[in-house]
């Protein structure tokens, strides 16, 4: 049953809609943050704000981590062909949304919010 | 599973057993064609409407061209130039690129996966019924001289009543929401019959790449659409009603049309593309005679692509002003989705590397499209970089790049991908000397126009204006654009003849003329209407390269549900994971209901333009009388399954399950319905939170208690439904009848009440955007919980009727997503509008 929940075909979507996630709640947080308290300009990148949304990308992409390494996982283990490719090719897509959510994350650590 | 009752004489059997299926599968003829809901019909109607709109869309151009051949022409004046550039835009993105596509798979999928028909035939059938007749509405805008002229994304305030005051926006508000209820049938039901309708065996990992491509673009049309629909919808009436959606004044905000038009826009990008990295890549393989490197890399890469192309929108807005960090996330975005398209372009050089590739005029359009594809990639990363976006932002390098890609990556492969199933359409070949002359002629000319056009951009040419000056120094790129434009025309008519000729002339094709792998060969050519007699068990990814003789067997009827005596359209339901049998769908047949909802649409959508209200209401009401018809002959309605009653040694109908496709066919529905909601959520706290004149009353409009209380009532409806169908579960019937009627009377209880909230509420709907969007919101909640309490009344009757019972349990389950959706959309929606600006405190 356990193994069942890994080798899902649920998971070939469950990544990348996280990575769908994440990016809605940056930009939609950015956006709020900024009209409703926008940080002063020459704060730079060093604000609340971008400190909450470089936290909010690790989070995710530790999270994405974690199923991707179940996944990895359970598809070793795993001896029907379809399941063992289903948990595999999912796993691949976690890794996908790490670096998605990284990748597109970074510009927190460098950019001023509101500017 | 082999049909056991064959017993004598196998000719004499397989004879009898072809008749049976021609009887039960047959098309009409005459009028009576009218009502056919046939894949293989309803594709190649799909595609050759979308071909005859390719025509027009073609001449648009070709006028364009003419325009700009020369600086300071007259040949078209300003006002008629911008129609005819609005209109090509349109035509060819909503009224040829997607259709022609969608019925490409409509066409194929069945056949490719195994099956004799997609899940939800006259679904199908209504589909192009609402293709055809919105594209007619929109295109007859053109001859009457009214076309809409505000570019294809039609961008508010231009599209606005202000600026357009014509039809011409209604037009296309209008006609494309209508085309688009086209897109969203097809995905739906493409997509339930990927999953579910697979043939015996062919589990996740054996099916065809190309039903991969499609599911993934039938589940982007899905969730990709309705943020367009929800747009139209709300422009539309600004326009009519003058509910200020768009106008600051008002408190709305022209961006939040260009949020919504490119939430759809840009995924509509890879929605054409992916389809045709499709076709090339179940061409490549055949034609190299190898199985395709990477094949779950393709998987992965098509499922990548798909997601991260929704995380693009913005960066066709780069220039509206936002926060720098706000446009880094969208830049990165956009690089980031050529990492799965070059992983699929490695793949497509190391399957031919490996192979001993053929040349063959297919495969001509494969190498053209590798070739001009991958130019409109790299341009596509260029415009990604933020700066580089700013510098060309409205020149004719935008236009250069988009048709690299959109030519390159849809119109490239599918003349490849209909060259090579030409011979599967008719049955004969098609000429290689004028193949390799279209070819030829249309790669150079479409390089002439659009490489250089890349340089008239660079120079600063901008789009969308009908003339420029001679001392600009634009006129000799605009003359070679112009000149290998009319080249290219040649290229596509000579193609064209090509099609049409090879019907009289082609040389008879033999079976499997490419030698391919896929199960769409294994049928005659032309094929049948139920292509298979018997569905075949599938063992791998290849099943013509490992068993030649699968064609033969099949047509033998060795293989399952080779039998048609009951009068039943059968195919196989499937695990969706493994291929294993799990039921027996029995579809329905050909039907005039699809013709007459639509026909009742077409007659609201021109009510709505003359604005003759009254006749629309009574359209809809005429066009809901016709769905409900529709949804009545369904189950084990004598009309779609005239022997109700279970085959010894086959699975169960899939009436008499609880997870039948109808179950399949509602969710994937609801998520296309979901995106809307969402995108309407979205639209409530853009303008909320964005909007500079947006005002919110410091205390709600909306009456809290009487929207707790219609919630209440409808939680315990809700409930109630759900002990019903736990009950059938469990095969206890009794009570269900009435159990549906107390269902039915609370849901009417939770209507009335919203009546009452909307009646108090006095919305003043055409002087705020804040009151018009609650109108929109409670109408919203209004329909559902409406159609809720249609749909359980209806179940009611059919228990009386014994179409629904323990026996036949799968409908309340339908019903029963439908009022989990109204529940939670119903909360939301109360929280959102009502709890949240009270708690928060009005105006921001």
């Amino acid at each position: 049953m356990r193994q069942a929940l890994w080798t899902h075909p649920i998971h070939l979507v469950v990544g990348l809609t996280l990575w769908s996630a994440w990016f809605v709640t940056m930009y939609g947080g950015l956006s709020v943050a900024c009209a409703v308290a926008p940080p002063a300009p020459e704060q730079g990148p060093l604000t609340l704000l971008n400190a909450g949304l470089a936290l909010l990308t690790l989070v995710t992409a530790a999270f994405l981590a974690w199923l991707g390494w179940k996944c990895f996982h359970a598809s070793r283990q795993e001896n029907v062909r379809a399941a063992h490719f289903c948990a595999l090719v999912s796993s691949g897509l976690y890794v996908a949304s790490i670096v998605a959510v990284l990748f597109v994350g970074m510009p927190v650590l460098g950019l001023p919010p509101c500017v | 599973m082999t049909d056991s009752s064959r017993k004598t004489n196998p000719d004499e059997d397989t004879q009898r057993l072809v008749k049976d299926l021609e009887t039960v599968w047959a098309n009409p003829r005459g009028l009576g064609a009218l009502t056919i809901v046939n894949h293989t019909t309803v594709g190649l109607r799909f595609m050759l409407t979308g071909m005859a709109f390719f025509l027009v869309g073609g001449v648009l151009a070709m006028l364009i061209r003419s325009q700009l051949a020369f600086p300071g022409q007259n040949f078209m004046a300003p006002e008629i130039y911008n129609q005819v550039v609005t209109m090509h835009g349109t035509v060819m993105m909503f009224l040829f690129a997607i259709p022609i596509l969608e019925g490409l798979a409509i066409y194929m999928i069945p056949k490719m996966i195994g099956a004799r028909d997609l899940v939800c035939p006259r679904l199908s059938a209504f589909g192009y019924w609402c293709y055809l007749f919105g594209g007619l509405i929109l295109l007859s805008s053109l001859f009457m001289e009214m076309a809409p002229e505000s570019g294809w994304f039609m961008y508010t305030p231009l599209s606005g009543k202000v600026y357009s005051p014509g039809l011409g926006s209604d037009f296309w508000l209008l006609g494309i929401t209508f085309v688009e209820i086209s897109a969203l049938s097809a995905g739906v039901e493409l997509v339930v019959s990927i999953l579910r309708t697979r043939t015996q065996g062919m589990a996740l990992h054996k099916m065809p790449l190309f039903a991969w491509y499609i599911l993934a673009m039938a589940m982007m049309i899905v969730v990709g659409f309705p943020p367009l629909i929800l747009g139209s919808v709300l422009l539309e009436l600004e326009r009519a009603v003058g509910m200020p959606f768009f106008d600051v004044a008002g408190g709305g905000d022209p961006i939040l049309w260009q949020h919504l038009f490119w939430l759809f826009g840009h995924p509509e990008v890879y929605i054409i593309f992916l389809p045709g990295a499709g076709i090339v890549s179940t061409l490549i393989p055949v034609f190299a005679g190898r199985p395709i490197v990477g094949y779950g890399w393709a998987v992965f890469a098509v499922i990548t692509t798909g997601f991260i192309s929704f995380g693009l929108w913005v960066h066709h807005m780069f220039t509206v002003g936002m926060p720098q960090l706000a446009q880094t996330f969208f830049s990165a975005a956009s690089m980031l989705v050529a990492v799965p398209t070059g992983i699929q372009i490695f793949l497509w050089l190391a399957t031919l590397w490996l192979g001993k590739p053929r040349m063959q005029v297919p495969m001509l359009w494969v190498f053209g499209f590798l070739f001009v594809f991958v130019l409109g990639g790299l341009t596509g990363v260029m415009l990604a970089l933020v700066p580089f976006n700013w510098q060309v932002h409205d020149t004719h390098f935008v236009v250069a790049h988009m048709h690299y890609v959109l030519v390159g990556g849809m119109f490239f492969p599918l003349i490849g991908g209909l060259y090579y199933w030409l011979p599967l359409f008719s049955g004969r070949m098609p000429s290689q000397t004028l193949g390799k002359w279209g070819f030829w002629l249309t790669f150079l000319g479409f390089n002439g126009t659009f490489l250089v056009m890349h340089w008239t951009g660079l120079l600063g040419m901008p789009r969308r204006v009908y003339t420029y000056g001679a001392d600009e120094g634009w006129e000799l790129f605009n003359l070679i654009s112009s000149v290998s434009s009319f080249l290219m025309a040649m290229g596509i008519a000579m193609i064209l003849a090509d099609f049409i000729l090879h019907f009289r002339f082609g040389k008879p094709a033999r079976q499997n003329p490419w030698n391919a792998d896929t199960l769409e060969w294994a049928t005659s050519m032309p094929p049948s209407p139920y292509n298979f007699v018997s569905l075949p068990k599938v063992e791998s990814r290849h099943p013509l390269w490992e068993q030649p003789q699968l064609p033969q067997a099949i047509a033998e009827g060795r293989y399952g549900l080779a039998a048609a005596f009951h009068g039943r359209r059968e195919i196989w339901g499937t695990d969706p994971l493994t291929g294993k049998l799990r039921e027996v769908i029995h579809l329905p047949t050909n039907s005039w209901w699809p013709l007459f909802a639509a026909l009742a649409l077409a007659v609201v959508c021109i009510s709505l333009l003359l604005r003759w209200y009254p006749l629309a209401g009574i359209a809809v009401l005429v066009a809901a009388g016709f769905l409900l018809r529709w949804s009545w002959e369904n189950g084990t309605h004598s009309r779609a399954a005239p022997d109700a009653r279970d085959q010894p040694g086959n699975p169960p109908l899939h009436s008499r399950t609880m997870d039948g496709p109808g179950v399949w066919t509602m969710a994937v529905t609801l998520l296309a319905d979901g995106a809307f909601f969402l995108s309407l959520l979205f639209g409530w706290f853009y303008l909320w939170t964005i909007s500079p004149e947006w005002s919110m009353p410091a205390e709600s409009p909306l009456s809290l208690t009487l929207l707790v209380v219609a919630g209440l009532a409808l939680s315990a409806g809700w409930w109630w439904l759900e002990r019903c169908v736990r009950r059938l579960r469990h095969r206890q019937g009794d009570g269900l009848a009435k159990g549906m009627a107390m269902i039915t009377g609370l849901g009417i209880v939770q209507l009335a009440l919203l009546g009452w909230v909307l009646v108090e509420a006095e919305l003043d709907v055409t002087a705020t955007a804040h009151d018009a969007v609650l109108m929109v919101s409670l109408v919203y909640v209004m329909l559902h919980s409406g159609l809720g309490v249609i749909l359980t009344l209806l179940q009611g009757l059919r228990v009386g009727y014994g179409y629904v019972g323990v026996e036949a349990p799968l409908e309340p389950v339908v019903v029963r997503l439908l009022w989990r959706y109204n529940l939670g959309g119903y909360w939301v929606i109360v929280v959102s509008m009502a709890v949240l600006p009270s708690v928060i405190g009005g105006s921001v």
